[in-house]
């Protein structure tokens, strides 16, 4: 029991967050609340489908194409739309939820036939599984836990050692002086926009896949209220605390997945739960920055 | 005697409505609203459908405008405002089947639940502001969807429903009217609701309340040092916003017959109608122009009968060109255009389509010198903070 616990926590935080990266990195460099999140995820989920299955290519060289493709759909949304109206922190919101609902319905008129919500199944990236400390572990959730692991270490050295990542790191203290500093903070946020939206694609091809689900076009809301949760718990913007966010919901879920009665249908709560009480005590989340009122 | 009633009426009437355009259109519109079940009931084939479109809208209207006194006048950013609705909703189900209460209570019932919720709800709220209290509040509403499928440690699923929602209860006349005549009713009850919460809202924001409520918005901080008790100005704005945003899903569970999960949701399209829900209102809102009252009212409006008129315009081209869409692809069209257009459009007119339109109107009366005045000021951008 203990050890279900700590083996699959610790699998499904590294997949949050993975999930919940691409949000928290968004918003610390552009101050951009991304709704449109998950319909990446979702995206990246049903490109990967189509590579994989419907062109029939390797499965490997499928989840590439997809989460690269994804990539780039993501810099010309923020392009589109959201870079008109950036100053705006609510119509920003309308704007990635039009997005989101606008790649929903795409992706329901693509792939699923007769235009209704549809399940469709992807294909597997592996087969088998191994014991580790006694519990049953599938290939897949293996990989999706080691791909999830160094890429995030990846990123961490990317933002703390390259150049660019250091752009992102002033353009998240602040906007106007990176910008005198000569920083082109308009083709940053493209970049760090779709960066977030190969995050989020990844993850929306490993996590379906590694938990045997089918992909759905309305599927965005699960993973976008996850990365909320995660984010918000960590502190908006940071990336250490995302990252303690991520194993905390994904540990305070399966212990209610666990040992608690009535456990299935209240372990969705409990990462919410989690999250109310964790702002109430420290309004800026766990690594917030804590801004005074301006 | 009577004769001097009516001019005095008369002219007050004409001088604080009919000279000021904005005030004119709005009677207009009023008076075509009114004339709606005339034009559609018995003369148009599906006309009950088409009813069903119009008590929605007015639905949607009255929840967006109670979304808007407490964004886009307090600055209280919520992303979970079907909470307050799908309480309102829930409430009055449960009364009407458990309980058995007549219809009008279990709507008057509806309303202090919803405010004790806001209560419940704001008040730890009061401690995150900004993008944190979006989401914060967004999670509400989730945690009580999921709360309501729990059965075993307490039985929250026998008294909400479950999946199915609680089903059944009546509407608000039931006995000796034909089902047309129920629509009809239906219709003016919601255009009254309306009506009156959409002027008590407007008053209230125009009021010292509500003036307080965009001193909030603008600077929390200087509010505070000018003694107000923004904490209490907080609660007021939930608990003011919650009591309409209440009624209008008290009212929505009577027209339904039911309160159901998606009552707590985000809404958006089911089966053509723009059903209410916390990402529908924030829509609303900000098409229409956010911090106006009068905005999200249009706003819940237009958008609520787009998709019909949508629909149409795409029905009658697909046959012309003989494309052979099925209704679910042409659904799907509508709303993928729908979607496209409304972006767009929030894109291009960031301040809403009813505050432009309002805007352009009073230009219409303005007298030579303040033309000038304002041809002065818009050299200089307006660096107005919106939220």
């Amino acid at each position: 029991m203990l050890e279900d616990l700590i083996v699959n926590g610790a699998m499904l935080g590294a997949l949050y967050a993975l999930l919940a990266l691409g949000f928290t990195l968004i918003y610390g460099v552009a101050k951009i609340l991304n709704l449109s999140h998950g319909a990446f995820y979702m995206l990246g989920a049903y490109l990967f489908y189509a590579f994989a299955t419907m062109a029939q290519l390797e499965p490997f060289l499928a989840l590439i194409l997809a989460i690269i493709l994804v990539g780039f759909i993501g810099a010309i949304i923020y392009r589109l739309f959201v870079s008109p109206i950036i100053e705006s922190e609510v119509i920003v919101m309308v704007v990635t939820l039009g997005a989101a609902l606008i790649l929903q319905y795409l992706v329901m008129m693509l792939f699923a036939k007769g235009g209704a919500i549809e399940h469709t199944p992807l294909p597997r990236l592996l087969s088998g599984g191994l014991y580790f400390i006694g519990v049953w572990m599938p290939l897949p959730k293996i990989l999706a836990f080691a791909v999830s692991f160094s890429l995030l270490a990846m990123l961490w050295i990317f933002i703390s050692k390259s150049k660019t990542g250091g752009a992102m790191r002033a353009m998240a203290q602040d906007r106007e002086a990176a910008m005198l500093m000569g920083i082109n903070t308009e083709r940053l946020c493209m970049l760090t926009m779709a960066l977030s939206a190969t995050l989020a694609a990844l993850a929306g091809v490993l996590i379906p896949t590694s938990m045997y689900t089918d992909a759905k076009p309305d599927m965005w809301m699960e993973p976008l209220i996850i990365s909320f949760a995660v984010v918000i718990l960590g502190g908006l913007g940071s990336i250490k605390g995302s990252l303690v966010g991520a194993f905390i919901i994904a540990y305070a879920e399966q212990f209610v997945l666990l040992f608690l009665v009535g456990g299935e249908s209240l372990s969705g709560t409990a990462s919410l739960a989690v999250m109310v009480l964790v702002l109430l005590l420290r309004p800026k989340g766990l690594f917030g920055k804590r801004v005074e009122m301006e | 005697m009577v004769t001097r009633y009516l001019r005095r009426f008369y002219t007050s009437f004409a001088t604080y409505i009919l000279d000021i355009p904005p005030r004119l259109l709005a009677l207009l519109l009023f008076l075509l609203a009114l004339s709606v079940p005339l034009l559609l009931a018995g003369n148009v084939k599906g006309g009950d459908y088409y009813l069903r479109i119009f008590i929605l809208a007015n639905v949607n209207a009255l929840f967006a405008a109670s979304w808007d006194i407490l964004v886009g006048r307090a600055g209280q950013i919520s992303l979970g405002h079907a909470l307050f609705f799908g309480i309102g909703a829930y409430s009055s189900a449960i009364f009407a089947t458990s309980f058995g209460l007549p219809p009008w209570i279990t709507l008057a019932l509806s309303v202090p639940f919803g405010v004790l919720v806001a209560f419940l709800v704001g008040f730890p709220s009061m401690r995150v502001r900004g993008p944190y209290l979006a989401l914060v509040s967004l999670a509400f509403p989730l945690i009580l969807i999921r709360l309501s499928w729990l059965e075993s440690p307490i039985n929250i699923k026998a008294v909400m429903g479950g999946d199915f929602g609680v089903q059944g209860i009546p509407k608000l006349i039931s006995n000796g009217y034909t089902p047309l005549q129920v629509r009809i009713f239906e219709y003016y009850f919601s255009l009254l609701l309306l009506c009156v919460g959409s002027i008590v809202l407007y008053k209230i924001a125009r009021s010292k309340t509500g003036i307080v409520f965009v001193s909030i918005l603008d600077d929390e901080l200087a509010s505070k040092a000018s003694g107000i008790n923004t904490t209490k100005y907080k609660l007021l704005a939930f608990a003011i916003s919650a009591f309409f945003a209440s009624l209008a899903g008290g009212f929505y569970a009577h027209f339904m017959t039911g309160a159901d999960l998606s009552t707590l949701l985000f809404g958006g399209p089911s089966k053509g109608l723009i059903v209410p829900g916390s990402f529908t209102v924030v829509i609303m809102t900000i098409f229409g122009g956010i911090g106006t009252i009068y905005g999200p009212i249009v706003g819940a409006y237009i958008l609520s009968l787009l998709p019909l008129l949508l629909y149409k315009i795409i029905d009658v081209l697909s046959s012309l060109a003989n494309l052979g869409l099925s209704i679910a692809d042409i659904w799907n069209w509508t709303f993928l255009i729908y979607i496209v257009s409304v972006v767009g459009f929030v894109v291009a007119w960031q301040k809403g389509i009813a505050a432009y339109v309002v805007e352009k109107l009073d230009e219409l009366t303005e007298t030579e010198e303040i033309r000038k005045d304002r041809r002065k000021g818009k050299k200089g951008k307006k660096g107005k903070k919106r939220i």
